[in-house]
């Protein structure tokens, strides 16, 4: 092999994209050619740099703005007749599934409990694990402010009309650097009972400047276990990682062991309880 | 983007989380502005679903999505009427947070700094192919489709663009030495 073809051979070979016999080729002409291994260097060298260069995230603004642009757009006229044109051939496409539905679920059922007498072993109780009392004390005080809070906050969102004006309220939160408890309360009972993933994940966004609060952590912690959307619960653990809440540690691990949560919720927990 | 092209307008909210960081990542070294690379994010999204029944299930969602950055990074640049708007670093405010607190002249030493300047330095289409080729996980077959060439162009243009990066970064490092 020639210097020029070893050379255009250089950008695949350091990308890692050249086939086995051309790398080998190309690794046979540099072993012998000084001016080839210099010019490899130096391009090598460029990459490395280019590869050095810190990962950028964008801020906030621009996952609310999608999100009210998708709201925007869902409202629309033409996007709620397509809608209805959808929901009408949804419809008939499932006329057989509600007929054929109950039967089957009928004949599981019957045949489970078939084998169930037939075969099972009779159900026997465990005993409760004995908590520190103080722990209980402290979690069910928790819980139960947590609980009152949502209640207070679940009105204040069913007085709002739709999920746009709910996300234009979120949003609104953005521009206050140092906003009220009020505020981050509602925030957190956004995140943890509005029905669209769109403002529960600019909610949490909201929270992450304030994540040094800790009634804003206790809140999106007390959020987690409610929350079945992979998306948010992995948003929700990265915050609480994110924020050394060492705390969070014991429901991360109920997480990473549970085999009905999905699997990059579970990996995201392995991988939190790996940093904290 | 079948299910958004279908009137799923929801499904387009987790394409969005999967793509939106690598799309801002490859906008901000290429405009070298977070703000223009969010502006040109923001917009790329919102051309997605305005021109969502155009989309074809002939290649992958991620070509598509570059190719509308290309145009939109386009517009972007012919109504600022210039490339990315740094050349020095002295002047790089738009990423003050990305480099380290220093002097001046500690900053002009700065590789990344360097890197960036050398980056804002090259054409647009060789500092668009090097990203593409580098950053973005894409095979050829996808940049070329992107860029609309050949795969053996391709490749040209991506080592060409390569060397290009490695001429004007060394000079600025033996500038910055000297």
């Amino acid at each position: 092999m020639d210097c020029t073809r070893a050379q255009t051979r250089f950008p695949e070979l350091l990308d890692g994209r050249l086939s086995e016999a051309d790398t080998a080729d190309v690794r046979a002409h540099l072993a012998s050619c000084p001016s080839c291994q210099r010019e490899y260097a130096s391009l090598a060298q460029t990459l490395n740099a280019l590869d050095q260069l810190p990962a950028t995230r964008p801020g906030p603004r621009l996952r609310a703005n999608f999100y009210a642009m998708l709201e925007e757009e869902k409202n629309s006229a033409a996007s709620l007749r397509a809608a209805v044109v959808r929901r009408r051939h949804a419809a008939r496409v499932s006329l057989w599934r509600w007929i054929l539905s109950p039967l089957a679920a009928l004949a599981i059922a019957l045949g489970g409990f078939h084998l169930g007498t037939r075969y099972g072993a009779p159900a026997t109780s465990t005993p409760a694990p004995v908590a520190d009392l103080e722990t209980k004390r402290e979690l069910a005080d928790l819980r139960s402010k947590f609980d009152s809070m949502s209640q207070v906050i679940a009105t204040s969102l069913l007085q709002q009309q739709s999920t746009n004006q709910r996300l234009q309220q979120v949003l609104a939160t953005l521009d206050q650097k140092s906003p009220n408890q009020k505020v981050l309360a509602d925030l957190i009972g956004a995140l943890a009972l509005d029905p669209s993933v769109n403002v529960r994940l600019s909610a949490l966004d909201a929270l992450y400047p304030h994540s040094d609060q800790q009634l804003v952590r206790t809140g999106v912690l007390a959020s987690l276990p409610r929350e079945q959307n992979p998306l948010v619960q992995v948003a929700m653990i990265d915050f609480l990682v994110a924020a050394r809440d060492r705390t969070a540690a014991p429901e991360l691990e109920k997480i990473a062991r549970s085999e009905t949560v999905d699997r990059a919720v579970r990996d995201a927990a392995k991988r939190g309880l790996a940093q904290l | 983007m079948l299910a958004v092209r279908d009137g799923e307008l929801d499904a387009l909210g987790e394409l969005f989380e999967r793509h939106h960081g690598p799309l801002f990542g490859f906008l901000v070294k290429l405009t070298g502005s977070r703000t223009a690379a969010e502006d040109v994010a923001q917009t790329v999204f919102q051309r997605m679903l305005k021109y969502r029944h155009t989309y074809r299930d002939d290649g992958s969602f991620c070509a598509w999505m570059y190719h509308l950055a290309r145009r939109c990074a386009a517009d972007h640049f012919r109504k600022t009427s210039h490339g990315p708007a740094s050349t020095d670093p002295v002047q790089l405010d738009d990423r003050a947070d990305e480099r380290p607190d220093a002097s001046q002249d500690a900053a002009a030493r700065d590789e990344q700094a360097l890197l960036h300047v050398a980056l804002a330095r090259l054409d647009r289409d060789d500092r668009e192919i090097l990203l593409l080729s580098r950053f973005q996980e894409l095979s050829f077959a996808e940049i070329a489709g992107i860029l609309e060439c050949s795969v053996g162009a391709a490749k040209v243009r991506a080592h060409r663009a390569l060397k290009e990066l490695r001429d004007v970064f060394l000079n600025l490092q033996r500038t910055g030495r000297s």
